[in-house]
């Protein structure tokens, strides 16, 4: 049916801020899917409703053939749903070895294995040089690229990339974009957050745009940058790119 | 009007409970104004309490002055202090995580705490004044005028507080800075100033609470252990950093303490204290008033 | 990967546990023993503390309740059932894990400071639960367990000496624990999960178990030393089984050693406890408030000016003269420390 994740009239309301509204949208097994929107559109709390920290009010969401809400994030990853973080979250005093172990131990407790698949990730993303730095000392790129591969060390069928491009400069945005084409090539279903443009455009198979929380469009790159719908939402609101 | 006794004896409890969490109202909203600005849970906040009260212990018996009165002095002396704990202690443990924001205030309580008792001896001292044991009734129940006094006072203070956060411009900074240090920074607030002003005004408070309660209420090293207590739960039940919730939450707490004793018995303050935590935790984790739980 | 140790290393291990077993045979000033005695036994709460504190980073000041849970539960089942304590000591450990259980469901939804008052809290209610049941525990005057002489499997000794090889014991299980926890895959999960829970959950670390579970072994730890305890001075109440120092100094001794290293404890044992001891025969008689006066110096002095304690010194100390980290086995907590220079 190659359906990974589908997500059903989801809502999150905050008090009196509604920041998700009926949201309805699916991803197809190896597909790259790019959601986005203006500023506080509700793409983070999108990810987080399905990752499970938080719990929506109402709607489903559906991974690999289960409900997933009411799942704790752990289990959600265990499933095979894995996520970066929009400021990427290391653990500061670990090195980058044990940062990324620390994901590779959910499926293989053995310390050796586990060691092997964490170099694999970190080989990945280009981080082998700096195996034995501390987390904390990296700088924000290299934090990025770490929170990566400790996704990657979890081995996700869905990964779920939380603005992994922004702030980056055009050669670095290259790299980032043709790691992430490596992964889908891989099979990786992907999920992506993101401002930067280009890197939508080409990365992404299908997108889905937010605002306030609403779906206002969707449909293939094309589509949806014609979409006047999409111009006035972008246009109409303070936001700007980086 | 002739009210059922049992309902005489809850109407008194009631009340004092309302008067006495008056007090917890100033030591917890220093506790969530600290919290809030600065991001540190102080321990020591009941050391200040004790602190004012021995300030306005020597001041009675050693030059008459009532102790309610002598929080002009103790306010400002203890505003001073704070001033000096941000910026000797406090700022040196920002951002450095929970373990040194916890136990650096932590040791200083125990240090003042046992300071305390090396200066003055465990000893309980009371300072009587001429109203310390005159009530007045309010239909069926007893009001202790020191105690009517002091929530007056408390509830003012609180209330200048509240207005001073919200009108004045170091008030809003001090929200900004509570709500979102970074953005804060960005609009020019100098953080260092907003947090020594938000440090002292939080320890003014809790001078306040020592002198108001001194006419009626025994001092001893440990005695701010007590308020401390009953404080960070209140803040807790208020949610973390919202100034009026903790508020109203001290006032529950002091109906619910006062509840307590009367049915259950003297020592059950904790118990209070501890069935309060429970519930929050089940059944709303951040508090009464929405927010973080951290 | 093993852990590869030099001949140097291994030997000079073997001289120090050589010395450590003789040295009730060599010392025979009773009240030099008697520190000794105290130091393996605080090192040894320490260590219990630091698996919860140092490496999860959940900062309970409450482990007062599992000390006084074993030391109850011990003498309960020794005078009113003439249950030997070592196996009483084994059922208060087990006591100490049950209520690990509720208080860990109740105080692990709150984070950081507030997790740390909600642990006071629960260590007083206890205590003031003990205060107050006449019945079943003695109340507020507590009991003398009844000195049988030297009856071994009574665990009551006239050799302090004994009682020194029981509090090294239980040391060494201790350590033995720590040691295995650090290197295994629960010494990165642990970590992880002190260092940003919600980041540690993305990874497929579950959090709620793992605290859970290194809670139970952490109130067991120091529920034995409870019995221990109160095996070694022959009297309970609820005051001293449910002591607030005994929560303070859990935490006090692992913070000045190196908080959520092996040896930690130990060093902050091995510093705070002589110094103590010798602060009060100095002062003649139990000035309580001089104790805790400084002990809460050296917190406030460790906290601002080398958090991670004193072994972090030491380690760095160690790195400079040698350039090379000690040890190297890619351990979570070795793995962290490499290259680490601790000022930050």
């Amino acid at each position: 049916m190659g359906e990974v994740l589908a997500v059903q009239g989801l809502s999150k309301r905050f008090g009196g801020l509604r920041a998700v509204q009926d949201l309805s949208f699916s991803v197809g097994e190896g597909q790259t899917l790019a959601l986005i929107g203006p500023n506080g559109a509700g793409k983070t709390t999108c990810f987080n409703l399905i990752t499970g920290y938080y719990r929506p009010d109402a709607g489903s969401v559906r991974a690999f053939g289960r409900d997933l809400v009411g799942l704790r994030p752990h289990a959600v990853c265990a499933h095979g749903l894995a996520r970066t973080f929009q400021v990427a979250r290391p653990f500061g005093k670990m090195t980058v070895l044990a940062n990324v172990m620390t994901g590779a131990l959910l499926r293989d407790r053995t310390l050796q294995v586990a060691h092997r698949r964490a170099c694999e990730a970190i080989e990945f993303v280009g981080l082998s040089d700096k195996e034995g730095r501390l987390a904390c000392d990296l700088t924000a790129i290299d934090q990025r690229r770490l929170e990566l591969a400790r996704a990657l060390a979890t081995a996700p069928r869905l990964l779920l990339l939380d603005e992994v491009i922004a702030g980056l400069n055009s050669a670095e945005t290259d790299q980032a974009v043709a790691l992430v084409g490596q992964l889908s090539r891989r099979g990786v279903t992907i999920v992506i957050v993101e401002h930067v443009m280009r890197a939508v455009m080409a990365i992404a198979q299908h997108i889905v745009v937010l605002d306030h929380g609403r779906k206002i469009a969707e449909g293939g790159p094309k589509e949806v940058a014609g979409d006047p719908t999409v111009i006035s939402a972008y246009l109409g609101s303070s936001y700007s790119h980086a | 009007m002739l009210l059922s006794p049992m309902v005489a004896v809850i109407a008194q409890a009631l009340v004092n409970g309302l008067l006495i969490g008056g007090i917890y109202a100033l030591v917890s909203i220093g506790v969530t104004l600290i919290f809030g600005v600065v991001k540190i849970v102080n321990f020591a906040q009941g050391e200040f309490v004790m602190i004012g009260m021995y300030i306005s212990y020597w001041l009675a018996t050693r030059t008459g002055l009532d102790p309610v009165v002598s929080l002009v002095v103790s306010m400002p002396l203890l505003f001073l202090v704070g001033v000096l704990l941000q910026r000797f202690l406090l700022r040196r443990v920002l951002g450095l995580g929970d373990m040194p924001q916890i136990f650096l205030t932590f040791a200083l309580s125990l240090l003042l705490i046992n300071l305390g008792v090396l200066l003055f001896t465990a000893d309980y001292r009371t300072v009587d004044t001429s109203y310390t044991n005159s009530a007045i009734h309010i239909g069926p129940v007893y009001v202790g005028v020191a105690r009517l006094i002091a929530f007056v006072l408390a509830m003012l203070l609180s209330g200048a507080l509240e207005v001073f956060l919200r009108t004045t411009d170091l008030g809003k900074a001090m929200r900004a800075a509570a709500q979102n240090r970074d953005v804060a920074m960005l609009m020019g607030v100098n953080p260092d100033h907003v947090f020594s002003m938000a440090v002292g005004l939080s320890l003014a408070m809790a001078g306040a609470a020592g002198s108001l309660i001194m006419p009626f209420y025994s001092v001893y090293p440990g005695v701010g252990q007590v308020f401390v207590l009953m404080a960070f739960v209140a803040v807790v039940l208020g949610t973390l950093g919202n100034v009026r919730g903790a508020l109203l939450a001290s006032l529950m707490m002091g109906m619910g303490e006062s509840l307590g004793i009367q049915f259950v018995g003297a020592d059950s303050g904790l118990i209070v204290v501890f069935v309060v935590l429970l519930l929050t935790l089940a059944l709303r984790p951040s508090g009464l008033f929405g927010g973080q739980t951290r | 990967m093993k852990r590869r140790l030099r001949p140097s290393a291994v030997m000079g291990l073997t001289a120090v546990a050589l010395a450590l077993v003789l040295l009730p045979q060599i010392v025979s000033n009773p009240f030099a023993v008697d520190i000794c005695i105290r130091v393996l036994l605080f090192a040894f709460i320490g260590v219990a503390w630091n698996l919860l504190g140092g490496y999860a980073k959940q900062l309970s000041l409450g482990h007062s309740a599992y000390f006084g849970l074993g030391a109850y539960t011990s003498t309960i089942l020794l005078i009113r059932y003439g249950v030997s304590p070592w196996i009483g000591i084994v059922a208060g450990g087990i006591v100490a894990m049950l209520a690990s259980l509720p208080i860990g469901a109740l105080c692990f939804r709150l984070r950081g400071p507030y997790f740390a008052i909600a642990t006071i809290a629960t260590a007083q209610v206890l205590m003031l639960l003990f205060l107050k049941f006449r019945d079943f525990a003695w109340g507020a005057e507590g009991t003398t367990i009844p000195n049988l002489g030297n009856s071994p499997w009574m665990m009551q000794f006239d050799a302090k000496a004994a009682y020194y090889y029981v509090a090294l014991i239980l040391l060494g299980i201790g350590l033995a624990i720590t040691s295995w926890v650090e290197r295994s895959w629960m010494g990165y999960y642990l970590v992880a999960l002190g260092e940003d829970q919600d980041a540690a959950e993305a990874v497929g670390v579950n959090v709620p178990r793992i605290k859970r579970d290194i809670y139970l072994i952490s109130a067991f730890l120091t529920g034995l030393a409870g019995t221990f305890y109160v095996q070694y001075i022959y009297f309970i109440d609820p005051n001293t089984a449910f002591n607030f120092n005994v929560s303070v100094e859990a935490a006090l001794v692992s913070i000045v050693g190196g908080i959520g290293t092996l040896w930690g404890p130990v060093v902050g044992t091995l510093l705070l406890e002589p110094t103590s001891a010798l602060v009060q025969s100095w002062l003649g008689g139990s000035r309580g408030g001089v104790q805790l006066t400084l002990y809460a110096v050296i917190l406030m002095a460790v906290i601002l000016w080398r958090p991670t304690g004193l072994l972090g010194i030491l380690v760095g100390a160690y790195e400079r003269m040698t350039g090379a980290a000690p040890g190297g086995a890619p351990t979570a907590t070795a793995a962290a420390r490499k290259g680490a220079s601790f000022d930050g």
